[in-house]
């Protein structure tokens, strides 16, 4: 039993000190660069292009964000509002269609229906730059160049193939009984899928919302491809189109980094709990 | 279907049965679905393949033709894709290998019981969920070499007497981009492997316990093998999402200097936007859908023993 004992000191160690010491790094590495960021975006120019470097800002300014915000070269509100509008849009058609999908995969018996769930599954994994040529000459063709609806129906294929995937897992712990009785009450059945199982289902269905909205918010190669002008952008293909002036203004490329990040990282509290459900269950991209 | 017949249903009238008519109910839910996969993925990729069969150059519309697998054979003969094959692959391997070492250690971290771990897990997720634009554009402030912040520090501890420019190195620059993908892709593995560890009873703990196991015995032989199967698909999953990822490489580095990260899907984007040859980049995503589509089988073999993929 000596080993026991030896284990249980070690496992004080591993529990106390080693256990702190190690979140502390853990924690400072992951933050870090959000901090020089946040750090960089307060700063006066002097202060950005100063040596010694600081780390902490001598005169914190909102400046940068200002400057950021109603910049004609590169306005942030207008990519802002355009991020805002494509993501929503992109989610709230997602949740309809993947909730119809998810649905039928789960309740009835289709003919090559595994074979389905496969593609659904392979298909998270496509990469964006697999698409991207022939989705830009398929737009231009269509006349889409430039506008939301190409961001849009791009973001489809990356949201659907995941919510479809996750809704199908909710779906299917939800008991039949449920929708049979109200079927037998007259209800139709997309009576009862609406009545019925989409209120049950709420929790799972806002998740995946949440996470169509995020992955559309984050989405670079679409965005910089299908659109040309500046009035266009999103955040993403915005502050990508900042990096690429002739002299990078650092301070409202940081402010613009912010501004880019506090709503993906507000939504995600919300969503973490039932992403990680998924996420084990399936693959995804991210 | 006669499971799924509804009750309700008034009895059908005219050519069409009922079976056959609620089949067709059925499919009209997966329609939309399947329109917009239709049109923005199978379509899409049918496309490629066709585009990758002809001399398609933007810039030069006068010499479009059908060369047949011409593309193709230039792909074979180019040094450069080969060299980004070989990028891809330190890519991946480094990237992948480091994130789970780390992710795994954060994970173990993470699951210990402490006031605030809520908090802390949130945090430490924040990388993995950020624009990746945002990213490349935050470490290419860190990585500057006059005003950013690591050479700074590294000149402080005195590590550096001269800045380094670590992204336009091209010793470095592979590392630099490999050191950021790492960071950004720790959580991926932390939450993972965290959700596998909660996932074990603490029954099963108590009772190696009791057999006198130490911490270290308890953790090969009880922790890792329960861990196998979410290891197998979150290392599988990572290794296809790291070998397509292009936007890290494409925001910090563009593939340059003189091609040192340039990695296999970067390199699409460079052909396709650089150089405009939309025919050779057709070619270069058709062999990347080929060589995921072989690693997705694989790995779907592998894992169909582990977790019950589909029902």
């Amino acid at each position: 039993m000596s080993n026991h004992r030896s284990g249980d000191f070690f496992e004080r160690i591993l529990g106390g000190p080693v256990l702190w010491t190690g979140l502390a790094i853990m924690t400072i590495f992951a933050l870090g660069p959000f901090l020089w960021a946040f750090s960089a975006s307060l700063k006066t120019r002097a202060e950005l292009y100063a040596t010694p470097i600081t780390y902490i800002p001598a005169l914190p300014t909102f400046q940068n964000y200002v400057e950021a915000w109603t910049s004609r070269l590169t306005p942030f509100s207008r990519f802002f509002a355009n991020s805002l509008w494509v993501s929503s849009v992109t989610m709230v058609a997602t949740i309809v269609i993947s909730t119809s999908a998810g649905y039928a995969l789960a309740r009835f018996r289709f003919v090559g229906k595994n074979t389905l769930m496969l593609v659904f599954l392979a298909t998270q994994m496509f990469p964006a730059v697999l698409l991207i040529a022939p989705l830009l000459s398929q737009w231009y063709a269509l006349g889409l160049i430039d506008t939301y609806q190409a961001l849009i129906y791009s973001n489809f294929s990356f949201t659907v193939p995941f919510t479809v995937w996750m809704l199908v897992g909710y779906f299917e712990s939800i008991p039949r009984a449920l929708e049979e009785s109200a079927m037998i009450d007259g209800s139709s059945r997309f009576g009862a899928l609406l009545r019925i199982i989409v209120p049950l289902a709420a929790p799972g269905i806002a998740a995946t919302a949440i996470f169509a909205f995020v992955s559309s918010w984050s989405e670079l190669l679409f965005a910089t491809t299908f659109t040309s002008s500046t009035e266009m952008r999103t955040l993403s293909a915005g502050l990508l189109y900042m990096a690429g002036q002739y002299e990078v203004q650092w301070g409202q490329l940081s402010a613009g980094v912010m501004i880019s990040t506090v709503p993906v990282a507000i939504l995600f509290t919300f969503l973490q709990k039932h992403l990680i459900k998924g996420l084990t269950a399936g693959a995804m991209k991210g | 279907m006669t499971r799924e017949a509804s009750v309700a249903m008034p009895s059908p009238r005219g050519f069409i049965s009922r079976g056959t008519r609620q089949t067709l109910a059925n499919y009209a839910y997966l329609l939309p679905a399947a329109v917009c996969l239709g049109g923005t993925v199978l379509f899409p990729i049918l496309k490629s393949i066709h585009m990758s069969l002809y001399q398609n150059v933007l810039s030069r519309p006068q010499e479009y033709r059908f060369i047949g697998l011409g593309n193709y054979l230039r792909m074979i003969q180019d040094p450069t894709f080969w060299l980004t094959l070989k990028n891809s692959f330190i890519w991946v391997v480094c990237s992948v290998s480091i994130q789970f070492v780390l992710g795994f250690l954060g994970a173990l971290l993470l699951n210990g019981k402490f006031k605030g771990r809520a908090f802390c897990r949130t945090l430490n997720l924040l990388p993995w969920i950020i624009p990746g634009v945002v990213v490349g554009l935050m470490w290419e402030y860190l990585y500057q070499p006059n005003y950013g912040p690591i050479n700074d520090i590294l000149r402080q501890v005195g590590l550096l007497r001269v800045p380094i420019a670590w992204l336009s190195d091209p010793n470095l620059a592979m590392a630099s981009v490999i050191f950021t993908n790492i960071w950004r892709g720790i959580p991926f593995f932390t939450i993972m492997i965290l959700a596998g560890l909660q996932a074990i009873p603490d029954k099963v703990y108590e009772a190696a316990t009791v057999d006198g196991a130490s911490v270290t015995q308890r953790f090969w032989h009880v922790t890792l093998p329960l861990l196998r199967p979410i290891i197998i698909v979150a290392t599988a999953t990572r290794i296809i999402w790291t070998f397509n990822y292009a936007d890290l490489i494409f925001v910090m580095t563009n593939g340059g200097p003189a091609n040192a990260t340039q990695i296999t899907s970067s390199y699409t984007l460079l052909s396709a936007y650089t150089d405009l040859d939309f025919g050779y980049a057709a070619t270069l995503s058709v062999v990347l859908l080929i060589i995921m589509l072989t690693f997705t089988a694989f790995y779907l073999k592998v894992t169909k023993g582990v977790e019950s993929v589909s029902e």
